[in-house]
């Protein structure tokens, strides 16, 4: 199991290469430069060329590349941003806890809400319960994210008043774009739970477990959920990675400093070095958050474990 | 007369969808006795299957009805139990032996949990957890699996050797009635012989009541007392193992299934199968279901549904004996 955690911290090397590489290639080769961005069309072609030359954007595409590795690799170092004149890290890490707290409470009220949901829903199929989840479901994971969000805005911080509508200053501010990520995502789970749970217990397992007396609420908890559950545990993990980089939609409704919108105004601006460290410091938590996920499988399915164990060869 | 264990009467099944109803188990009756061994015999669909769950009660409950009939299990009428009244005799009284081995056990829980916890639903005598670890344990051995495999998962072992642990959930809690649904159908010849051996074994050594589904008559052979033949949900023949296998008269599907047995010793070189397939179990005909497929089929055969001509015991559901009728 320890080999297998490490081999697979091995393999996250070449695929943040492959990361910073592709991210570099795309920022580099679009029109542009950063250098007449920050000062404007109207400024000399000189001055611009030599506030290039000070970032260094003048050297050739691949020097640049092994250069802002070399940095990374030897001495830690993000760079500096083309705009606020500041180390990267500061710029995420001013950030970042926003983000993080953001998705730390939508995933854990998405999966609270869409398993136990979801659950209820496939042991009751063709309730009214089941039907009212089923549609409700289908209802938030078509709307989408900005709407949502500017609904709730509308009723909660316009007409009543109760919650704040922009900034991220207190956990109040936290309410509405939780509810907004929280929403899409838990619909998912919900579904995704339900039609997992619906095909375990239909399994012929599950037929010799009632076979042998045990009671529906038995069957369900200690033979249907965790063999249900994979496919859930997958979604989450990819789901909280993609929210970690990915609720700039709520981030952006709701004017909140994270990374989704550190990302994007980075990007407009050509400030690459921001657009780099960001991009690969979200890089590296989505690559722990699958391989948590992968030793989560582990814990779930001694199929999988057996897998690891035997160094990725499986016995089956 | 031998104390009666399981009364099947009438019993008639059907899956209901919105587009057609499905004839699975049409009437049907017999008995058994404690320590016997019944053999539900009958080809893919003739609704063996459904009988035996429909015993378990464990039907698909949307779709499936137990229309008429009563299903009497040490006097009591297991239709009318309540669910957690079933759910002590399910598993506890009478447990069931599944087809397929590969797809019956759990596959993210130990062999060791899952056999114990027949025993840990049904513990009514207060076992201790180490007690039932303990018992966990001899019935691994009693079945041929070495009782240090019990913390091992249902992957790491091989169709017959799960077919044991099937089984050692089934007898852990000593049952009344087991319910072998093909046992050994998923599993290769040499294994099959072991398997039956061992049920046979356990069943002379508890006075375990044994209903034996199978489409093998060989197996049959070696293992029934009673003997029933069942065709399109129907009884067709029912008697003891010496009426099947010697008596003068007998069904004409019977006839047709002893001679779609293979010789060893004659010279043909081709099979004899029965002619023709199952019928359509969403049409009930209203003469008798075999009909299009007898070669002794007469007018009547088409029009009106057989009699059953009973002598001591033996009975055959077919108008060829109804003259004879006492």
């Amino acid at each position: 199991m320890y080999k297998y955690v490490i081999k697979r911290l091995l393999y996250m090397i070449p695929v943040l290469l492959g990361v910073a590489f592709l991210v570099f290639a795309i920022l580099s080769l679009t029109p542009g430069d950063p250098g007449s961005i920050i000062l404007g069309i109207t400024a000399k072609p000189e001055d611009i060329a030599s506030l290039n030359a000070q970032f260094g954007y003048d050297k050739p595409f691949l020097v640049r590349f092994f250069s802002y590795i070399g940095n990374i690799i030897f001495h830690f170092d993000l760079g500096t941003s083309y705009q606020s004149r500041q180390p990267v890290i500061q710029d995420i890490m001013a950030r970042f806890p926003n983000t993080f707290m953001l998705t730390v409470f939508s995933m854990s009220a998405a999966s609270i809400i869409g398993i136990s949901l979801g659950i209820i829903s496939a042991v009751r199929q063709y309730s009214v319960l089941d039907q009212v989840c089923v549609v409700v479901a289908l209802i938030f994971a078509s709307v989408p994210g900005f709407w949502l969000g500017l609904m709730l805005m509308l009723l909660f911080s316009l007409k009543l008043g109760w919650l704040p509508s922009y900034g991220a200053g207190s956990l109040k501010h936290f309410v509405l774009p939780t509810i907004t990520v929280c929403m899409t995502s838990a619909a998912g789970l919900l579904r995704l739970t339900r039609s997992a749970m619906l095909e375990t217990i239909r399994q012929e397992y599950i037929r010799t477990a009632k076979a042998k007396g045990a009671s529906q609420s038995r069957i369900i908890w200690k033979h249907a959920l965790r063999n249900a559950l994979l496919p859930v545990v997958t979604t989450l993990g990819t789901s909280f990675g993609a929210s970690l980089g990915g609720a700039i939609i709520a981030e952006t409704v709701f004017a909140m400093p994270g990374m989704g919108t550190l990302i994007t105004t980075a990007i407009r601006q050509k400030d690459i070095p921001v657009v780099m460290g960001a991009t690969l410091f979200l890089a590296v938590l989505f690559s722990l958050i699958i391989l948590i996920v992968d030793v989560l499988y582990a814990f779930i399915d001694p199929r999988i474990k057996a897998k690891y164990q035997n160094g990725g060869r499986s016995r089956e | 007369m031998a104390e009666q264990v399981l009364g099947v009467k009438n019993l008639t099944i059907q899956y209901k969808t919105d587009l057609e109803t499905v004839y699975a188990v049409n009437g049907i009756s017999f008995s058994l006795d404690k320590g016997e061994t019944l053999g539900l015999v009958g080809e893919t669909g003739a609704g063996k299957t459904t009988t035996a769950l429909g015993i378990m009660r464990l039907l698909p409950e949307r779709t499936a009805r137990v229309s008429e009939g009563e299903i009497l299990f040490e006097g009591r009428d297991l239709q009318k139990l309540s669910e957690q009244e079933m759910q002590k005799v399910r598993g506890g009284r009478i447990s069931m032996i599944f087809q397929d081995p590969m797809t019956a056990l759990n596959p993210v829980l130990t062999v060791g949990t899952q056999i114990g916890e027949a025993l840990l639903l049904h513990n009514e005598e207060n076992l201790s957890q180490k007690e039932i670890e303990a018992k966990v344990e001899e019935t691994l051995e009693l079945v041929g699996i070495p009782k240090e495999r019990k913390a091992e998962y249902p992957y790491q072992f091989s169709g017959g050797m799960r077919q044991r642990v099937v089984i050692a959930i089934a007898l852990i809690c000593n049952p009344e009635l087991l319910i072998a649904d093909e046992p050994t159908t998923a599993l290769d010849v040499t294994i099959q012989a072991q398997i039956l051996a061992m049920i046979c074994n356990l069943q002379r050594k508890y006075g375990t009541s044994v209903i034996m589904i199978t489409h093998d008559l060989g197996v049959v052979a070696e293992t029934c007392d009673k003997v029933a033949i069942m065709y399109a949900g129907e009884i067709v023949e029912y008697g003891k193992l010496k009426d099947i296998f010697e008596g003068e008269k007998h069904h004409p599907y019977t006839v047709g299934l002893f001679g779609s047995i293979p010789s060893l010793t004659g010279d043909d070189r081709r099979l004899h199968p029965i002619d023709g397939l199952m019928p359509d179990p969403t049409k009930k005909p209203e003469g008798c279901w075999f009909a299009p497929r007898c070669g002794r089929c007469t007018e009547k055969c088409r029009t009106q549904a057989p009699p059953v001509w009973e002598k001591d015991g033996h009975q055959i559901r077919c108008h060829l004996y109804d003259a004879e009728e006492v």
